[in-house]
């Protein structure tokens, strides 16, 4: 049944501020001419523009939901419901500037400190009133202990309880029994979804969206190998994680994003030919093999260049195998929902299942990517991957390629200072000869 | 006696079904030395070959577009007698014959040596990927697909399916020096004949994930949550998993708010 939903303005006090924050880099953005900063620019206003979208919405009491970028947006967009993440300050908005402040409100309402930020940050939200209480949650239940226990927490937050909540239920292996069961999942969704916001999913504006989806996600492919030109004809600044933003967020199966992927391969395509790398004295080339540090991200990425010459050729959210969604039939089109949403989604297709995910990563970026060495971050909250340490050291002595855990929290640079990981680096690079 | 020998007898299998439906097959009998098999090869072979990336413009044709068709894999066997040493097989089209083509395509390559152990398996399998090695061919870097690129400039020097097959051979035997004999099998024909490979490939891929698994045992690290084989008889951990059995079954008896998954 659907649930009458009442509007209420306080809630959406932080989600404007967000949103006029991206605003505000947007208009910084467009006063520069750069081909680059027009492509960011391009981000941040379809990231505005879904913030927008949202509170509309909220206004006119049409349904949206919150959802994740790997539990199918082809859905959602398939059914005209927009979508938030709840964890969306945490990864969007992470250079804000309340984002401390909020991280100080999250302890002083006793969320523990070793809980991942995001997570963390994500149910103080929730509790201080500071999102918008969507129709409907879909919830997160992999790949992590943290976002299980977060989604567990909301299901049960007294603010929320009002929330209906569904979370796909994530085989932990690779085969034919899990997509097969994991379609099932979807499917469950599809039918909670429409209970609960009276939109119905019509199968051939399905079809239609994966289609486009499907361009965007072999555009994206393509882009991820211009990567592998030397010099890297790109940086921290615009990759992996503009496309994830395009292709699994915002624009998931619109032609305007596609327009965009082709855009940024135009770019980066000339930047090959002409052989322009994003420094251009490009010393040392390393795997990020994570989300980047968003919290503290221009104190440290940028550093990295103008002092080592080192620019991330590849990270965690850059590397997104390209599964096209066969189009066939409504059987075929949830299977390969359920394959690129298990196995293809970046984070959550190395931190689901088995271990080997990570050392088999590293070694086709190492070799492909001609990487001179790999960086874990160690995100406080990433123990899943933290635990997989000794594999990826492991597997980088045998490929006979550097490898730094560092231990940082990617959101709270209180937690690891930029200035110390930046000793740790410097030390680690000369250590090794890089510099 | 190996634990894909089976398997390479299914590819055999495999081949002579694909002859019996009349695809058009050729089989190519390559030296057998890695100095002959890269002797009168048009391109070069070795790390930095490549520059490791082909644009698209630079693309005479490409192997394995998902859309296209693409399955891939490896065997190896201590029975060096049962790899045809040096052969390449192909069933379908050769690259010369379609420039701006998208073809689908099949790779499986055979290893024996009669000292090949479980242990030499990831070496194996990680050769299908030659990164920076063959000059004017690209396997794009994804977890999943044998997806693959020939340069306007290689193809115009010959290159070709003997090429790569030779290529490849070069670089298995160099890779794994335990490898005596290598046999490739190429397929570009249709979609539909990588199926029955598909098939093949899932089986090989289970077999695969169990010897990798081992293999990080071996050096002391478990790639599953579980370690102990699901022995729970032995396992110190048994007290905690006992008590979070007992949870989900309060929880399933006394049911949860919201609709969260009970088996999840």
């Amino acid at each position: 049944m659907v649930r009458q939903y009442k509007y209420e303005p306080h809630l959406f006090r932080r989600y404007k501020e967000e949103r006029d924050y991206f605003s505000f880099l947007s208009g910084i953005l467009a006063q520069d001419p750069d081909p680059i900063s027009q492509l960011s620019r391009e981000i941040t206003d379809i990231t505005v523009e879904r913030y927008d979208q949202i509170m509309q919405y909220a206004e006119e009491g049409k349904p949206f939901i919150a959802g994740y970028f790997c539990a199918a947006p082809e859905i959602y967009e398939a059914m005209d419901l927009p979508w938030y993440m709840i964890m969306a300050t945490p990864f969007l908005a992470a250079s804000a500037p309340y984002l401390l402040g909020d991280i100080d409100g999250a302890e002083a309402m006793g969320l523990g400190t070793d809980w991942c930020t995001a997570c963390r940050l994500s149910l103080y939200y929730i509790e201080a009133e500071l999102t918008p209480k969507p129709w409907a949650l879909i919830g997160l239940i992999h790949p992590c202990d943290a976002g299980n226990l977060l989604h567990q927490s909301v299901a049960r937050n007294q603010k929320w309880r009002d929330v209906p909540i569904f979370a796909t239920d994530p085989p932990y292996f690779e085969d034919q029994r899990s997509i097969d069961y994991f379609a099932g999942e979807l499917r469950r969704m599809v039918a909670f979804l429409e209970e609960h916001t009276g939109h119905k999913l019509d199968l051939d504006r399905l079809r239609e969206v994966c289609i486009e989806s499907n361009k965007q996600y072999e555009l994206w492919a393509e882009y991820a190998q211009l990567r592998r030109a030397v010099p890297c004809p790109h940086g921290w600044g615009i990759g992996g994680p503009q496309c994830f933003a395009a292709v699994q967020v915002f624009q998931t199966g619109k032609p305007r994003g596609t327009q965009w992927l082709r855009n940024l391969l135009a770019n980066t395509e000339q930047r090959v030919k002409e052989g322009v790398g994003t420094i251009p004295n490009e010393k040392i080339r390393y795997f990020w093999f994570d989300l980047l540090p968003f919290g503290w991200v221009f104190e440290f990425l940028p550093w990295l260049e103008e002092e080592w010459g080192a620019v991330m050729v590849m990270e965690m959210f850059g590397f997104t195998p390209y599964t096209p969604i066969d189009i066939r039939n409504e059987d075929t089109i949830f299977k390969g929902l359920a394959k690129r949403n298990l196995y293809d989604s970046p984070m959550v297709r190395q931190a689901r299942g088995p271990a080997d995910y990570f050392a088999a990563d590293i070694v086709r970026v190492v070799k492909d990517y001609n990487i001179d060495c790999v960086i874990w971050p160690g995100h406080m909250g990433h123990k899943d991957g933290s635990a997989s340490t000794g594999i990826m050291r492991e597997i980088c002595n045998e490929l006979g390629v550097p490898y730094i855990h560092i231990g940082l929290d990617l959101f709270d640079k209180r937690y690891t200072t930029p200035d110390e990981c930046k000793d740790k680096v410097s030390k680690f690079f000369s250590a090794m000869g890089l510099g | 006696m190996s634990i894909f020998d089976a398997y390479v007898n299914k590819v055999r299998e495999y081949v002579e079904d694909m002859g019996a439906r009349g695809r058009r097959m050729v089989q190519i009998q390559c030296p057998t030395s890695p100095v002959e098999l890269l002797d009168t090869l048009p391109i070069r072979v070795g790390p930095g070959a490549s520059s490791g990336l082909i644009l698209r413009t630079d693309s005479f044709a490409e192997l394995g577009n998902p859309e296209a068709g693409s399955c891939a894999f490896t065997l190896w066997t201590d029975r060096v007698a049962s790899i045809n040493n040096g052969r390449i097989t192909l069933i379908g089209p050769d690259i010369p014959e379609c420039p701006g083509a998208s073809l689908p395509f099949g790779q499986v390559m055979m290893a024996g040596g009669a000292n090949l152990t479980e242990k030499q398996h990831d070496p194996i399998r990680f050769t299908q990927y030659p990164s920076d090695r063959i000059e004017g061919y690209m396997v794009r870097s994804s977890s999943r697909y044998m997806w693959c690129r020939v340069s306007k400039d290689a193809a115009s020097k010959g290159f070709c399916f003997e090429t790569l097959g030779r290529a490849l051979m070069a670089i298995l035997r160099s890779d794994v020096p335990d490898v005596e004999a290598v046999e490739v099998v190429f397929v570009t024909s249709a979609k539909e004949d990588l199926e029955p490979l598909e098939e093949l490939s899932t089986q090989v891929e289970k077999i695969s994930n169990s010897l990798i698994a081992e293999n990080w045992k071996a050096k002391g690290f478990d790639l599953y949550e579980c370690s102990l084989g699901w022995d729970c008889s032995v396992c110190p951990d048994r007290p905690v998993c006992d008590d979070i059995r007992q949870i989900i079954k309060v929880r399933k008896v006394t049911g949860s708010q919201g609709e969260t998954n009970p088996e999840g």
